[in-house]
């Protein structure tokens, strides 16, 4: 029983640990800046 | 008027057959598939213009046929490439898994013996991705790399397909030959929206038809994305299909400096490799202009000039963007 409850704390704070770094993390993708256009006129470019 | 046999009635043979009953040079479809029950169900649904007859891969084609139209399963468009370039018919098949393309470019010699012209990976990527490759490339005065990826799966044959080349090693054209990648993890490439960032991963599927029409470029790739599992779940006939989307990178020199140029398209994968698939038949059979003729077998970016498809494919509502602005190298 006091082992269950050991491990149950561990996966909790593990758990915080994870959620915590999810919330915070500064992992971002490289972003691409400008946009799309559609290709016209009589040569498509 | 001529008319077209389309084998295969599938997510991207029904709409190849919609789009060339659509044809004003397309008199007659005929629709060949393994599932009777669905190629009833098809020809009924495509009315009048479109009859379905008893032909499968192996067998003689129908003798008043002027083009034919594939959208088969990977591996099975040998024997019905073969047939036609026994009966001089030419073809347009939107193979684009690797080993089924490299069996069907061995027809080569076949073909321009027969005088015909056998055109492969008519659908988005390849297909479209071949003619923007080749749009782009014509800016340039001398190109480094091309680079083509793709997200989005026709049906479930196209879904195998994609599963099975993110699966194995890939064979990328490096500084002028093959080189072998081992998968080892995914590449973020940015799609045009509202497919946005996709994971990618590189593959061979339709490097060899890059290299064919660009064999002076140093570097060539393909990337594919990777489908979610409930595909295989949510998919039935008649849906309108998952989005797809695909991304042309060409970097070079031109005016002295270097440059780049980004292409992309966003669709309906089957309603993208669909149309390029009919356009591209309807060429072959001179019911579109300008005619398609070059005995052998070739992928789109060594064939067509693209201007004139791209204006054919914008028409029926296929329409490519360019991106403007700074590039992730």
């Amino acid at each position: 029983m006091k082992g269950f409850k050991r491990l149950l704390v561990v996966l909790g704070i593990a758990g915080a640990i994870g959620a915590l770094a999810r919330l915070r993390g500064k992992g971002e993708v490289a972003q691409t800046s400008g946009g799309w256009r559609e290709l016209e006129g009589p040569d498509f470019r | 008027m001529t008319t077209a046999l389309v084998v295969g009635v599938g997510a991207v043979g029904t709409r190849a057959a919609r789009q060339l009953i659509d044809t004003p040079g397309i008199s007659r479809v005929l629709l060949a598939d393994r599932d009777i029950a669905q190629l009833r169900e098809v020809a009924e649904i495509l009315g009048p213009d479109a009859q379905a007859i008893d032909f499968l891969p192996g067998d003689p084609l129908p003798t008043d046929v002027g083009v034919v139209a594939t959208a088969l399963p990977a591996g099975l468009d040998h024997d019905v490439v073969a047939a036609a370039i026994g009966a001089n018919v030419p073809v347009a098949s939107s193979e684009d898994e690797h080993d089924a393309i490299d069996q069907l470019r061995a027809l080569v010699p076949n073909a321009i013996a027969a005088g015909t012209t056998i055109v492969l990976g008519c659908g988005l990527a390849p297909g479209l991705s071949d003619v923007l490759a080749r749009h782009a490339a014509d800016m340039f005065d001398a190109i480094d790399e091309i680079r083509v990826a793709r997200t989005g799966w026709a049906g479930p044959a196209s879904v195998a397909t994609v599963r099975h080349e993110r699966r194995i090693a890939a064979r990328t054209w490096h500084d002028g030959g093959w080189r072998e990648e081992h998968p080892h993890g995914d590449n973020l490439v940015w799609f045009p929206e509202p497919i946005g960032a996709r994971d990618c991963r590189p593959v061979t599927a339709g490097t060899a038809l890059l290299v064919d029409a660009f064999p002076t470029v140093p570097r060539l790739s393909v990337q594919l994305g990777e489908p979610p599992r409930r595909t295989r779940f949510r998919r039935r006939f008649g849906d309108e299909g998952e989005w797809g989307a695909c991304r042309v990178e060409v970097w070079g020199r031109r005016s002295g400096t270097f440059d780049t140029v980004v292409y992309g398209v966003v669709e309906r994968t089957a309603v993208a490799a669909g149309t390029v698939l009919a356009v591209v038949a309807a060429r072959l059979a001179g019911a579109l202009e300008p005619l398609v003729s070059n005995p052998g077998i070739h992928g789109l970016a060594a064939l067509t000039e693209p201007v004139p498809l791209l204006s054919e494919l914008a028409q029926r509502g296929v329409r490519a963007a360019a991106f403007e602005g700074v590039s992730i190298a």
